[in-house]
């Protein structure tokens, strides 16, 4: 929509103000260990990281717990089976433009054919996202993906320069937030000030998939694989976590708690992960998934094959998470790459 | 159960440091709300009464004695529901640590030249000694777990132990992974249901709740060399917490 | 500033996982393992499900399970649940009595087909569990008679005192217009018809493959390919076949991810399925290779012609 400079100081100072007006969620600097972030609730400004390194877990806990009691009952009486709806509207900060695009993946996947109105409703409960340019490790590969530029659901959205950030001002919610923010007409200094970030943030990013999402999924359907997958099932814990810090898995399990007077309790949706042995088993013992390998290939499968084929972009935003969070060392675009490696020299020697 | 009233309880302890029991006592507020269901019978730790009528029992410890063979198969003819609390008592934990070595080198360690006067057998869980109703895992018993599993039992419902690493708890806490502070855990192939409670304090999980079902023990190997670690030293550290059965690296690795 | 996003509310209704509750209104067991429930929605509401459609049962404090509903679409005022005791949902159903109270969402998925078969013979083969699926199709079928050709039920189980809804066998049996095999796999004393399973007496029925509808339910995994290579052998098309199948759910609506089969969502795009849909999928009835003494079935070598 519009583009305006807004100076350091007067962004915390519309930071203070949020946060004296909602819930506001942001990255924070772990105090254990400094250099590594996450999301959470903010008390100050001061708590607030912008030019952090992408969280463990992704913004969308804010708006999809990692475990969420949605429903509360009691077993004596049917009229206290209601849903869960405590929560009121909250704003999120400091989101990187792969996170954005994880929402809108996360958006459309929940809106389709039978939408998923408890999703839904707490999307509707973000106020305002305020998304934030940042800076690659050795894993990001958004540049592979399509996902290194802000889009998605951000009302405004930041780019850092030198006399503070650039603000694109996206929807009329974003020029509402800002309300009596400081906002300076952006210069041709400060548009290439900007522009040179973007620029040294994709020469800086060093992972990358040799080929092209569209062929990609070409190679998954292709199949013959089986070679790789063993190769990386041999690795594998099937530990879950590269699922449970993806920002774009939207898996999940349904399970009741009951409270100690065996009475009353609530009825709560948790993550789950694909990679875990018992996501597809059922009653007498038959696991549709068993094998380790059947596993590793289905979290490809799902992001770069079937959800690419139905929603047109794959389910993967380049945000590096699995890869980082792997303690076997699991590579997302090594992987990909033997795939596509695996491929090429199978199709060369027929 | 067997009366009309409230459900009978006792717990029992064998082989162990009783850590588990201190630990269920520590539940304090929910001891009242569990109390308001039960009826404690019999519980050394915490009462002075006893007595040998009762329907649940929570049993603590390792068998390692011939008369503790004896003791638990009373046990589980007298209850309806038979409980095995513990690490100890689930899976063998320190105490089977002895099973590396043979029965008189144990006795000759423990008791020097008194070693004669004594009886031990090789430390195992209950379950290999008579049918087992639950477990609760964990060292000490795990008290979401403890909990869980005492309701199941009050419902007439089925506990599967979770057959998830201790890394999806860890996880949906939002962490950050040991291993980005350089140490080495064993949550990739310990089974979870203590709520990640050592890796949240920043500790690592020493696998204190035995392992998943499959655990894949040589996934990388490179990667412990990377942390200066060899799979010896791997399965040092799991023989503290998992040595009934024998766990050699053979038999535990991967079939995926 | 507006408090919340019109896009995203106006489809929000954190209702999607509320069921709907419903009454016990009989509660009769059927065998040692399975029970057949009547329910009736509160406020007179009617379930509306078609052939083939399931539901999602809640216990509350034990959890939800999927059900098929086992009776006819055109039975309005109340609709009946087969439940087999195989966890802690199930057995909870099974504790249940006239006047306590579930939780029901759906119906979910997609049916049989129903007008696609009308003036063609209907093949239904049904094993163990299967059957209760199947039943509102029979149901329908046997309700419009004219409608349909011939009507040929195979209907198979491992032990006689499994058989479900024995009187309803024992009445299609008597009808000149139902032709029905039952067969077992382990016969009593008792037992006066064939031994085996489902794939026997298919073996040996004569059908015109043109003009048949096959509609299968068959319990566990690998009994599907088995009947899918019968099927094939007698020329029916694999367009004419539909696969009721089952996989693990935990939402219905395509979202939880649990059911997900290849690139399908059992819940959503079946349970129901064409054959002709399922073939080349690795995930689907082909993955299943011959029963080894192990109980959960093995799977392919891997990499074998898939992967
Ligand atoms: C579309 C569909 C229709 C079905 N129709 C019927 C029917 O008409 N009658 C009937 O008796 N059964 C039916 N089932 C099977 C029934 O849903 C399972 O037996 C039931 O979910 C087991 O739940 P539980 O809580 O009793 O068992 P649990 O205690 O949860 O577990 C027992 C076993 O069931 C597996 N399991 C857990 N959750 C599910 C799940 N959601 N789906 C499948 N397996 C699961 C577990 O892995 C475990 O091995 C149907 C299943 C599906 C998918
Ligand atoms: S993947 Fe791209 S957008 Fe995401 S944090 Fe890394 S550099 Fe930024
Ligand atoms: S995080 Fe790594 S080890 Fe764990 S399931 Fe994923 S790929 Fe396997
Ligand atoms: S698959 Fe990995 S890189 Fe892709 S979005 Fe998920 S966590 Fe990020
Ligand atoms: S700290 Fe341990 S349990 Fe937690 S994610 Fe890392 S390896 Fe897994
Ligand atoms: S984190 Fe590991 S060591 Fe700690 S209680 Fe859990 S299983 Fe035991
Ligand atoms: S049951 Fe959740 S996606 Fe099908």
């Amino acid at each position: 929509m519009s583009i305006c400079v807004i100076e350091h100081d007067e962004l915390c100072a519309l930071v203070e103000r949020l946060i004296r007006q909602w819930p506001v969620m942001g990255p924070r600097q772990r105090k254990q260990q400094p250099g590594f972030y996450y999301f959470d609730w903010l008390r100050s400004a001061d708590e607030l990281v912008w030019d952090y390194v992408t969280t463990t877990l992704p913004p969308k806990k804010a708006f999809f717990p990692p475990r969420e009691p949605f429903l509360e009952f009691s077993r004596p009486d049917p009229a206290k089976v209601r849903p869960i709806t405590d929560q009121g509207p909250f704003v999120l900060l400091g989101v990187h433009p792969c996170d954005l695009a994880a929402i809108e993946q996360l958006d459309i996947a929940y809106s389709d054919n039978a939408a998923d109105g408890r999703y839904l409703a707490n999307r509707a409960r973000t106020t305002a996202i305020i998304g934030v340019d940042c800076w690659p490790d050795e894993y990001c590969f958004c540049t592979s993906v399509g996902t290194e530029q802000a889009r998605g659901p951000a009302d405004l959205f930041l780019t850092p320069i030198g006399r503070g950030y650039l603000v694109e001002v996206r929807t009329p919610r974003g020029q509402k937030l800002l309300g009596d923010t400081a906002q300076l007409l952006a210069t041709d200094e400060d548009e290439a000030d900007a522009a040179y970030f973007r620029s040294e943030k994709q020469r800086r990013i060093t992972a990358q998939l040799e080929t092209t999402v569209e062929q990609f999924a070409d190679i998954l359907a292709e199949g013959g694989l089986t070679e790789v997958w063993q190769k990386v099932a041999d690795r594998c814990y099937s530990c879950g976590s590269c699922n449970l810090v993806c920002p774009t898995c939207f898996c999940f399990d349904i399970n009741d708690d009951i409270n100690l007077d065996l009475t009353t309790g609530t009825r709560i949706r948790t993550w789950d992960s694909c990679q875990l042995p018992d996501f597809a088993l059922v009653a007498g013992g038959y696991n549709f998934r068993r094998e380790r390998w059947e596993r590793v290939r289905h979290r490809w499968h799902r992001k770069f094959l079937y959800l690419y084929t139905q929603y047109g972009q794959p389910f993967c935003t380049g945000c590096g998470r699995c890869s980082r969070a792997c303690t076997a060392d699991i590579n997302l675009v090594e992987v990909s790459n033997d795939l596509i490696a695996y491929a090429q020299r199978e199709k060369r020697n027929v | 159960m067997t009366t009309q009233t409230k459900p009978r309880v006792a717990f029992f302890d064998f082989a162990c440091c009783e850590g588990c029991q201190l630990e269920v006592l520590s539940l304090e507020e929910q001891l009242l709300d569990m109390v308001e269901l039960v009826d404690i019978v019999t519980w050394r730790e915490a009462m002075s009464e006893k007595s040998d009528d009762y329907d649940i029992a929570f049993c603590e410890g390792s068998i390692t004695r011939e008369a503790d063979i004896e003791r638990i198969k009373h046990i589980r003819e007298t209850a309806d529901i038979l409980v095995s609390l513990g690490a100890c008592a689930t899976i063998g934990c320190h105490n089977a640590l002895k099973n590396q070595f043979s029965m008189d080198e144990v006795l000759y360690i423990v008791y020097g030249d008194r070693a004669e006067w004594f009886d031990t057998i090789p430390a195992r869980p209950i379950s290999a000694v008579v049918p087992v109703d639950y477990q609760v895992n964990g060292c000490p018993a795990s008290l979401p777990e403890f909990l869980t599993v005492f309701k199941h039992i009050l419902m007439g419902k089925e506990y599967k132990p979770p057959n998830q690493p201790v890394c999806v708890e860890c996880k949906l806490k939002d962490n950050l992974c040991v291993y980005d502070k350089g140490l080495l855990c064993l949550g990739p192939v310990t089974r979870c249901g203590c709520d990640a409670i050592c890796t949240s304090y920043g500790h690592t999980c020493f696998g204190c709740r035995g392992l998943v079902d499959e655990p894949n023990l040589n996934a990388a190997q490179d990667v412990l060399a990377k942390y200066g670690l060899s799979v010896e030293e791997i399965v040092g550290k799991f023989r503290v917490y998992n040595n009934w059965p024998e766990l050699s690296l053979e038999e535990s690795q991967s079939d995926g | 500033m507006s408090e919340s996003d019109p896009q995203l509310s106006a489809s929000a209704n954190v209702e999607t996982y509320q069921p709907t509750i419903a009454h016990i209104t009989r509660a009769d067991e059927l065998t040692s393992t399975e029970m057949l429930l009547e329910l009736q929605l509160d406020d007179g509401q009617v379930l509306g499900h078609a052939a083939g459609q399931f539901v999602q049962v809640s216990v509350f404090g034990v959890g939800e399970a999927p059900i098929s509903v086992c009776s006819s679409p055109t039975q309005t005022g109340s609709f009946e649940l087969c439940v087999r005791a195989a966890g802690n949902v199930t057995n909870a159903l099974h504790r249940l009595e006239v006047g306590d109270w579930v939780g029901i969402r759906g119906p979910y998925g997609h049916g049989f087909p129903v007008e696609e078969m009308v003036r063609k013979d209907i093949l239904i083969v049904a094993g163990g569990i299967g059957l209760p699926p199947l039943r509102p199709l029979i149901n329908l079928v046997l309700e419009n008679r004219e409608q349909y050709g011939r009507l040929i039920i195979v209907y198979g189980a491992r032990l006689p005192k499994e058989l479900l809804f024995k009187d309803e066998l024992d009445s299609w049996a008597d009808r000149g217009d139902v032709e029905l095999y039952v067969i077992v796999e382990q016969p009593d004393d008792d037992w006066p018809g064939p031994v085996g399973v489902v794939t026997v007496p298919l073996r040996d029925i004569d059908i015109e493959p043109a003009q048949t509808v096959v509609a299968a339910a068959v319990g566990p995994p690998v009994m599907y390919r088995f009947v899918a290579f019968e099927l094939l052998g007698k020329n029916i098309a694999a367009e004419n076949i539909y696969f009721s199948l089952e996989r693990r759910m935990k939402c219905g609506v395509g979202k939880c991810g649990h059911c997900q089969l290849n690139n399908l969502y059992v819940c959503v795009d079946g349970p129901v399925f064409c054959y002709s849909d399922l073939q080349g999928l690795d995930e689907a009835v082909e993955a299943w290779a011959p029963p080894t003494a192990e109980a959960g079935g093995e799977r392919q070598e891997p990499g074998k012609g898939h992967g």
